[in-house]
C-alpha cells in the first residue's frame, strides 16, 4: 500500500507521525517525520517514507523510526534517517549506518577575511586541488604498512597527531575525540586494509568535497562568539568518510549479518536492513569493525587538513598559524548513547544515517568553551549554494535522539541531473558569482548541481523552528574542490 | 541481451536482460565496469589480468549481488577493470570463473557498493533472465 498523505497524522508543528495501525503486522514503532508541509510533500515525491516504515520494524527499536527534513529515497534505509534501538539486545544493522561509514563534515577557521583573501581565490583554488588527491580511484601520498594501518584503525585522528600531521588540539573538536574506543582492527579484513591502504588523505568521489567559504551571516552572535565565527571570516569546509575501506568493511558485515538472521529467528522487509541483535558475536563483530573503520574516516579528515593547511601557508605565508578545527561531526555512524522515551532513560544503539548528532548545551564530551553553546552541527549545502552552521539543543533529545539533519538532500537522480545541467556553463555562471570550481571532471559538476538539491534554506529553517538545532551561522562558497 | 541504467534519487539502479544465465552474469559484469568507466570495455582489448572468483550464495539475487561486490572489490585493490568471464561452473547459488581485466587510470564513477537492496534475478515474462541491481554511489 503506497502511503498517501492521509495515512500521515501531524503531531505538532514539523512533526509528522505514520502510526503502527498503517502496517500492524510489522511496525514496533511508529514512524516520524520532521518536516515543513512543503518539504512533507517533496518527501512523499520518492520512496522515503516507505522506507522509514520498514525501518519501524527493527527488532528492539524504541520510540519511533525518523527522518530529518532532507531525507530522500536510499536502498533499506532511508537517506536522513535516525533509528535507536535497545541496549544491549536490540538490533544493529550496517544498512542503518550506510557503506560510507563515519562520513561526516570538518569546518576549519582561518583569521582571514573575505576581502583579504579575494585576489589570491584562483591560487588558493589550484593549490588546494593539487595538494588533495581527488577523483576516482585515485590514491594518495600516503602508504600505510599493516602495522601502521593497525595504529591508524586504532586510533583514529590521535594517530595524525602521533605523526605530525596535526595539532594535539584539534582532538578536543572533533565528535569522541576522533577516536572510538571499542575499534578493533582484527575485525576489519585484509581487503578493506588493501583498499584503504593508499586512501588516506582522499576526498574520493560524489557529493565528497572541500570549499573555501566566508560568514555571510551571523544568526546568534552569542553562539557565534563562543564557535570563533565573525561575520566575513573565512572557513574551509570537508566533507569525505571512509573510503574503500569503510565501503568493504560494510559490504564485508552484511553478507555475514544476512547470513546468521535465521539463527536470530530475524525476518526483516528488505535485505539491506539485515540485521542482529548488538550483543551477538555477528553484531560484535559489526559494531567493533565499524567503529575502526570510523577511526579511519576521522584519521582521513584529519591528512586532508593537514594537506589543506599546507596549500593554504603556501599561498598565504607559512607565518600564519591558521586553519584551526572548529569541529568535526559525523552523519553516518552507530553510537552507544543515553536517551529518554516515555520518561524511561535508557542507553540505547543510535543509527544515524544521514543525520548528525546534535547534542545541546551541559553534554560533558564537549569542549569547555562550547559548554554553554551546545555541540556544533555543520550543515553542508549543495555546490555554489549555502552551508550552515547550527547548535544543538535539549530539545534535540527530547524528540529526535539528539539529532539533525545533514545536508541539503538529492532531490534529482544524477541521470536527471545530467540531462537538465550543463557543466561547463554552470562553471562559468558560478565563476561569475565569484565561485571557483575545481572538479575532476565536468560530469561531477553536473551531477552535483545545486539543480539536483532541496532548498537547503527550507531544511535548515525546518529545524530551527522545530528547536532540534538554533542557526547560528550561514556559509557562502568562494572555492569548491570536488573529485 | 540488454543493460538499462535507470534513474534513482541519489544512487544507479541497473536492469540486465539475456537469454541465458551465464549471459545475465556476463552482462552484469559490462553493466558495472560502464559505470566505473564508460566504454572501457569496448576500448580495451588486452585484458592482460586475470583472477579466478568463486563465490556462493542463498539465491540467485544474492548470488548475483555477491559476484559483483566481489569483482567490484578486486577492481578496487587491483585497480582494474573486468570486462569478460569464463565461466568453470554456474547454478542458480554458485558461480566459479575466471575474469578478464585491464588497470585503468582513473574512473569515471565510485561505486561505494553493491547492495541487496530489490535484488533479484529472475526469469520475465518474455522468457528472459532479467536482473535488477542497485549500485551505492
Amino acid at each position: 500500500m503506497k502511503i498517501q498523505k492521509e495515512h500521515i497524522n501531524k503531531i505538532k508543528d514539523y512533526l509528522w507521525e505514520i502510526p503502527t495501525s498503517f502496517r500492524p503486522q510489522y511496525m514496533n514503532v511508529p514512524a516520524r517525520i520532521l518536516a515543513s508541509e512543503t518539504l512533507l510533500d517533496e518527501i512523499m515525491e520518492d520512496r522515503s517514507l516507505a522506507q522509514l516504515v520498514n525501518v519501524a520494524s527493527l527488532p528492539g527499536i524504541q520510540g519511533a523510526s525518523m527522518v530529518m527534513p532532507d531525507v530522500h529515497e536510499g536502498y533499506g534505509f532511508p537517506i536522513g534517517g535516525v533509528a535507536a534501538t535497545s541496549y544491549p539486545k536490540g538490533a544493529i544493522s550496517p544498512g542503518g549506518i550506510g557503506y560510507d561509514i563515519n562520513c561526516g563534515v570538518r569546518l576549519l577557521l582561518s583569521s582571514l577575511n573575505r576581502e583579504t583573501v579575494q585576489e589570491s581565490l584562483g591560487v588558493l583554488s589550484r593549490e588546494l586541488y593539487n595538494h588533495i588527491p581527488s577523483g576516482m580511484g585515485k590514491g594518495g601520498s600516503i602508504l600505510l604498512s599493516s602495522r601502521k594501518m593497525h595504529e591508524v584503525l586504532r586510533n583514529g585522528a590521535e594517530w595524525a597527531v602521533s605523526q605530525g600531521y596535526a595539532k594535539a588540539e584539534d582532538l578536543r573538536f572533533i565528535e569522541s575525540n576522533g577516536k572510538l574506543e571499542m575499534a578493533d582492527p582484527r575485525l576489519v579484513s585484509e581487503r578493506a586494509k588493501q583498499r584503504g591502504k593508499d586512501q588516506l588523505g582522499t576526498i574520493g568521489s560524489g557529493n565528497h568535497f572541500v570549499e573555501v567559504d566566508y560568514i555571510d551571516e551571523i544568526y546568534n552572535t552569542n553562539i557565534a562568539t563562543a564557535y570563533g565565527l565573525e561575520c566575513g571570516q573565512v572557513v574551509l569546509l570537508i566533507h569525505t568518510g571512509s573510503r574503500g575501506l569503510g565501503h568493504q568493511v560494510a559490504t564485508d558485515h552484511i553478507k555475514i549479518i544476512m547470513g546468521a538472521m535465521e539463527k536470530y529467528g530475524i525476518n526483516v522487509p528488505d535485505r539491506e536492513l539485515a540485521c542482529v541483535p548488538f550483543d551477538s558475536e555477528e553484531g560484535q563483530n559489526y559494531f567493533r569493525a565499524m567503529c575502526a573503520a570510523a577511526n579511519f574516516a576521522w584519521c582521513n579528515r584529519e591528512l586532508i587538513s593537514w594537506e589543506a593547511r599546507t596549500a593554504w601557508a603556501k599561498v598565504f605565508g607559512s607565518e600564519v598559524d591558521d586553519l584551526h578545527l572548529m569541529y568535526d561531526v559525523a552523519h553516518n555512524i552507530a553510537k552507544l548513547e543515553e536517551h529518554s522515551v516515555e520518561g524511561k532513560s535508557s542507553l540505547m544503539i543510535v543509527h544515524r544515517k544521514g543525520a548528525t548528532r546534535a547534542f545541546g548545551p551541559g553534554f560533558p564530551e564537549l569542549p569547555e568553551k562550547y559548554l554553554k553553546a551546545g555541540q556544533p552541527v555543520i550543515i553542508p549545502g549543495s555546490m555554489g549554494t549555502c552551508s550552515y552552521v547550527l547548535a544543538g539543543t535539549a530539545r534535540s533529545m527530547e524528540i529526535t535522539f539528539g539529532s539533525c539533519c545533514h545536508g541539503a538532500g538529492r532531490r534529482l537522480s544524477r541521470t536527471a541531473a545530467k540531462k537538465q545541467v550543463n557543466a561547463p556553463v554552470l562553471k562559468e555562471e558560478l565563476r561569475s558569482r565569484g565561485i571557483y570550481v575545481e572538479a575532476g571532471s565536468f560530469k561531477g559538476i553536473a551531477e552535483e548541481a545545486p539543480v539536483a538539491y532541496k532548498d537547503i534554506n527550507e531544511v535548515v529553517e525546518t529545524v530551527h523552528a522545530s528547536g532540534i538545532a538554533t542557526k547560528v551561522a550561514k556559509l557562502k562558497p568562494m572555492v569548491v574542490v570536488k573529485g | 541481451m540488454s543493460i538499462e541504467y535507470l534513474p534513482h534519487t541519489a544512487d544507479i539502479r541497473m536492469r540486465l536482460e539475456a537469454s541465458s544465465l551465464p549471459e545475465l552474469f556476463q552482462e552484469g559484469l559490462l553493466g558495472m565496469s560502464g559505470i566505473l568507466k564508460e566504454k572501457f570495455c569496448e576500448r580495451e582489448k588486452e585484458l592482460s589480468l586475470q583472477i579466478p572468483i568463486n563465490i556462493s550464495a542463498t539465491d540467485p539475487g544474492c548470488l548475483m549481488v555477491d559476484f559483483l561486490s566481489e569483482v567490484l572489490s578486486v577492481s578496487y585493490t587491483e585497480k582494474a577493470i573486468f570486462c569478460r568471464m569464463e565461466l568453470t561452473a554456474l547454478s542458480e547459488t554458485n558461480i566459479s570463473a575466471k575474469i578478464y581485466g585491464a588497470p585503468y587510470s582513473e574512473l569515471d564513477e565510485e561505486i561505494k557498493a553493491v547492495t541487496y537492496h530489490e535484488a533479484e534475478v529472475k526469469k520475465n515474462t518474455s522468457d528472459l533472465w532479467e536482473s535488477l541491481i542497485l549500485f551505492d554511489i
